[in-house]
């Protein structure tokens, strides 16, 4: 169970459950299964290259903020992506999108095999 | 021949000074009183050096080679034994600088630093059980912490004469466990006031009258002392759930934090939408 | 009638070749056996001499403090005791493992001295109580148990020192002995190791290696005493911590 595996994993999961809450916004319950569907493939590949750069560098801090960063840009990209209803919800995708991000940060940082790094401590 | 109490006081003095006419040492100063014998400060010509001498009341050469027998850097190092000309045993070794445990808990060290000096005592003492010996006298009496921080346990394999009574073990015959048993005493001893509840567990189990209950070894002992270290549950404790879960809490910490991130964006975006 | 006083105290075997009490020293070999050892091999007369010796000086003190009795008393009140002592095998129903001989000794003057007293006072009438004068005591501020123990130290090392003094000169080292009693037995200002080596036309690491000599046969000297009046290898170990400075 590497790093990248458990942030495909972790980005699966989580992008599901952000996906799922839309669910409470009445005018985007129609649309959910796309909806948990991105935000699935979203999660992924945060996760993905969270896992990959936690391999890397072993940093806590840096991996939240890589982790933030990139699920804040793939929510962008979503987010601007054009809708049937011509409106752009920016920040309710992109805000919860950056926190995912950075806990999939932090959980290929923390859980997996050991950084050589760490071993060598 | 009526002898003044001046004069009867500087016999006393005088006969139980070791003669080392014969050996290379120089007598400087008496240290101290441990075990079977005293130990005083010498000056070695040879090496032009200072040692500890150790002169021992009774020929107990198994002593000096006891402790020679165990190489380990909390263990004092023999350097040489021999015999006085009054028949008198002595072995020379490191003339350690620092200070005596008691004494070094009164510049308030901080937990973590007095539980490494704890770590040491144990694995020294750990090694010692692997090769066979006993210690059989642990207090902080017979600890010294170095002037660069390096801890030595001292007195080896003696048994304890006038042993501290807070620090023996009561079993009727002692062995590796009645070490355990010393080892969670001066753990106890080196604690603060307000000692975390699982330390003091900890203490607790080594201190258990039935060797049985007590940790099986040193090892073990020093695994719970460093679980508690990294926030993990202790063996010897118990912990009721709110305790459990506060750890549990601050172990993982940013996770929560960050959860809770995503539940407050959540809301607030939802009450935003709604106001 | 000695010899009987004694009897079988208990049995004790007596190995140690390799703690040596005071061991080879100068060529002195220990020949001193403990308590027991001399009770049981029937040297009971000896061992008798060896501690009315050592303890008669402490005992007359400790009497004299304690029930407060004049020089008279007090002596005839020791001698009492060791008169009595022997009769009763007092020092027989000794037990090693419970305290050491000479606390079992000054318990056991206690309680005689005290029985003493009591039978004294019920001679006369009145009850009331009876003022001892205390005549050209010192006053010391030490309690009489003290007084026993400095008075049983100093007579163990008067004996050690008179038994020096007849090996010096029997053996011919009058002259360590003059620089010992010169330096070590000085009451007031000590000479100079210098101040000998002249004195004597020696060098002064003669002095020093005299004084050596002759201090750790002193040593050894005052081990065998003790061992003549303690009943094991533990007790006397015991007796030398108190002891030594």
């Amino acid at each position: 169970m590497n790093k990248i595996l458990i942030g495909l994993l972790f980005g699966l999961v989580l992008g599901a459950i952000d996906g799922t809450t839309a669910w409470f916004t009445p005018e985007a319950r129609p649309l959910i299964g796309g909806i948990m569907v991105g935000s699935s493939i979203k999660g992924m590949l945060v996760g993905l290259l969270s896992g990959w750069f936690a391999r890397k560098v072993h940093s806590t801090k840096w991996g939240v903020v890589l982790g933030a960063g990139l699920g804040l840009l793939f929510a962008f990209i979503v987010a601007a992506m054009p809708s049937e209803t011509g409106k752009h919800h920016y920040l309710e995708i992109m805000l919860p999108g950056f926190v995912v991000g950075a806990i999939l940060g932090f959980l290929t940082q923390r859980m997996g095999p050991p950084h050589p790094a760490v071993i060598a401590e | 021949m009526a002898l003044s109490d001046s004069v009867l006081d500087h016999l006393r003095h005088v006969a139980a000074l070791p003669d080392l006419t014969g050996t290379r040492y120089e007598l400087e100063s008496e240290i101290g009183r441990g075990g079977l014998g005293v130990v005083y400060a010498a000056h070695d010509r040879q090496l032009d050096r200072r040692v500890a001498l150790k002169v021992l009341d009774f020929a107990l050469a198994g002593e000096a080679r006891l402790i020679a027998r165990l190489e380990h850097p909390a263990i004092v190092p023999i350097y040489e034994t021999g015999t006085l000309p009054d028949g008198r045993a002595f072995y020379t070794m490191k003339l350690v600088a620092g200070t005596r445990l008691d004494r070094y808990l009164a510049g308030s060290p901080s937990l973590a630093e007095r539980l490494r000096v704890i770590r040491r005592v144990g694995e020294a003492i750990g090694f010692a059980h692997s090769q066979g010996s006993i210690h059989r006298d642990l207090k902080p009496q017979n600890i010294m912490v170095g002037e660069f921080g390096e801890v030595y346990v001292m007195d080896w394999g003696v048994d304890a004469v006038e042993g501290t009574p807070a620090f023996r073990a009561p079993d009727p015959s002692l062995d590796h466990r009645s070490d355990i048993y010393s080892l969670g005493a001066l753990l106890r001893f080196m604690l603060p006031v307000a000692a975390p509840p699982a330390l003091r567990a900890i203490t607790t189990k080594a201190m258990n009258a039935d060797p049985a209950a007590r940790y099986s070894n040193a090892q073990a002992l020093l695994a719970d002392i460093e679980r508690f270290q990294e926030g993990h549950a202790v063996e010897a404790w118990s912990e009721p759930l709110w305790h459990r879960l506060r750890r549990f809490g601050s172990r993982n910490a940013v996770l929560l934090w960050l959860l809770a991130a995503y539940a407050a964006v959540k809301f607030l975006l939802f009450f935003l939408r709604n106001v | 009638m000695l010899a009987g006083a004694w009897g079988m105290i208990g049995s004790r075997t007596y190995l140690d070749t390799d703690t040596s009490i005071g061991g080879p020293h100068g060529g002195f070999p220990s020949t001193q056996l403990s308590l027991l050892e001399a009770a049981t091999s029937g040297l009971a007369n000896e061992a008798l001499e060896r501690v009315i010796a050592l303890y008669w000086k402490p005992v007359y003190r400790f009497i004299r403090l304690k029930f407060r009795k004049n020089n008279e008393d007090a002596k005839d009140l020791t001698q009492s005791f060791f008169a009595t002592a022997i009769e009763r095998d007092f020092f027989v129903r000794f037990e090693p493992s419970r305290a050491s001989f000479r606390t079992y000794l000054r318990m056991t003057v206690e309680r005689f001295a005290a029985n003493e007293h009591a039978a004294a006072n019920r001679e006369k009438r009145g009850g009331g109580i009876e003022f001892e004068p205390l005549e050209n005591q010192a006053v010391t501020s030490e309690s009489p148990e003290q007084v026993f123990e400095r008075e049983w130290q100093r007579q163990l090392f008067a004996l050690a020192l008179d038994d020096l003094r007849s090996l010096c000169e029997s053996s011919g080292k009058q002259l360590q002995f003059h620089i010992f009693e010169a330096y070590d037995l000085a009451d007031e200002a000590r000479p100079s190791y210098a101040d000998l080596a002249a004195r004597h036309g020696i060098a002064e690491t003669s002095v020093t290696n005299h004084l050596a000599w002759t201090r750790r046969t002193l040593r050894g000297l005052v081990t065998d005493r003790l061992r003549g009046v303690t009943a094991s290898d533990r007790e006397a170990r015991e007796e030398m911590r108190r002891l030594w400075l």
